[in-house]
């Protein structure tokens, strides 16, 4: 390499390399973020927030009412099992209620002492 | 004799070269995954809308009283149940014109029949070409009083019961 004319620019050249090298870099990252974002969105998509909810708003509801209430407790969760492809346990035993859902994505319990 | 003068420029011309082509690659490929993060974005914020309208249907106006959705089902009042969802889905603060049309049908329960559960179809807006996309929204109801219902013979028993409304939802 000692026969190149002119070795003046050798910074400049390092400099293009370090340059390019951090736009590389910078492109990965951007890339990235994109997959954060489809990640969060799906798993948003996939909670099953509004069922739980009107779930429980069921239960307590169904609970005001006077005299049995075991057909509407069947009710839930024959509907929850035919239509909305989710397992729903409720029991009331010795004072305490707890429903369970599972629709094998997501499995909540909750448990209150009445 | 050849010469080897060039050759740190022509190892220089590659590695560039490369870096261009790596990173027009990862740059074209990003803005490709935005497309069907869009859809699903709208199809979610429809959803929403149309389980908030459900809950607020479902809410009593007075204490004590019957939700109006309740009372919509009780009576089979196909038209109250179409004005008020169509009207509660609509309103924004713009008065933008919304074109959203809907099929209502109740799920119920049935103890005495082997297949368990039965529906029918309670109301709806507007018909499918099968090229929307379709959202469907779920709202689970107490009915305290099956009298008219039954009467009607649409297939639900005579006693309290808790039936799932499900809507299925589109923009036309």
């Amino acid at each position: 390499m000692a026969r190149l004319m002119n070795e003046d620019g050798q910074w400049i050249v390092l400099m293009g390399f370090i340059i390019s090298i951090m736009i590389f870099f910078l492109a990965i990252i951007v890339n990235q973020s994109v997959l954060v974002g489809q990640t969060t969105a799906e798993s948003v998509l996939d909670f099953p927030k509004s069922d739980i909810q009107d779930l429980r708003s069921e239960v307590f509801s169904s609970r005001l009412l006077p005299g049995d209430i075991t057909g509407i407790t069947e009710d839930i969760k024959t509907l929850s099992l035919r239509r909305k492809s989710a397992v729903v346990d409720i029991s009331n035993t010795s004072g305490t209620l707890t429903i369970n859902y599972n629709n094998g994505v997501t499995s909540y319990h909750e448990t209150i002492q009445l | 004799m050849v010469e080897d003068n060039a050759i740190l420029y022509t190892i220089e011309g590659i590695a560039a070269g490369i870096l261009l082509i790596t990173t027009a690659y990862l740059i074209i490929s990003t803005t490709t995954i935005y497309t069907p993060g869009d859809t699903h974005i709208s199809d979610m914020q429809m959803e929403q809308l149309g389980y908030d309208v459900l809950a607020v249907m479902d809410t009593p106006r007075l204490d004590g009283e019957n939700s109006p959705l309740e009372t919509y089902i009780e009576t089979n009042n196909e038209t109250g149940f179409r004005v008020e969802f169509l009207n509660l889905v609509k309103s924004n603060s713009q008065n933008w014109p919304e074109n959203i049309k809907f099929k209502a049908v109740v799920y119920y329960r049935n103890q005495s029949s082997a297949i368990k559960i039965g529906n029918y179809t309670f109301s709806h807006y507007g018909n499918t070409t099968g090229s929307e996309h379709l959202v469907m929204v779920t709202r689970r109801v107490l009915i305290t009083n099956m009298t008219t219902i039954y009467s009607l013979d649409l297939g639900p028993e005579n006693r309290n019961q808790s039936v799932l409304l499900e809507v299925l939802m589109w923009r036309d």
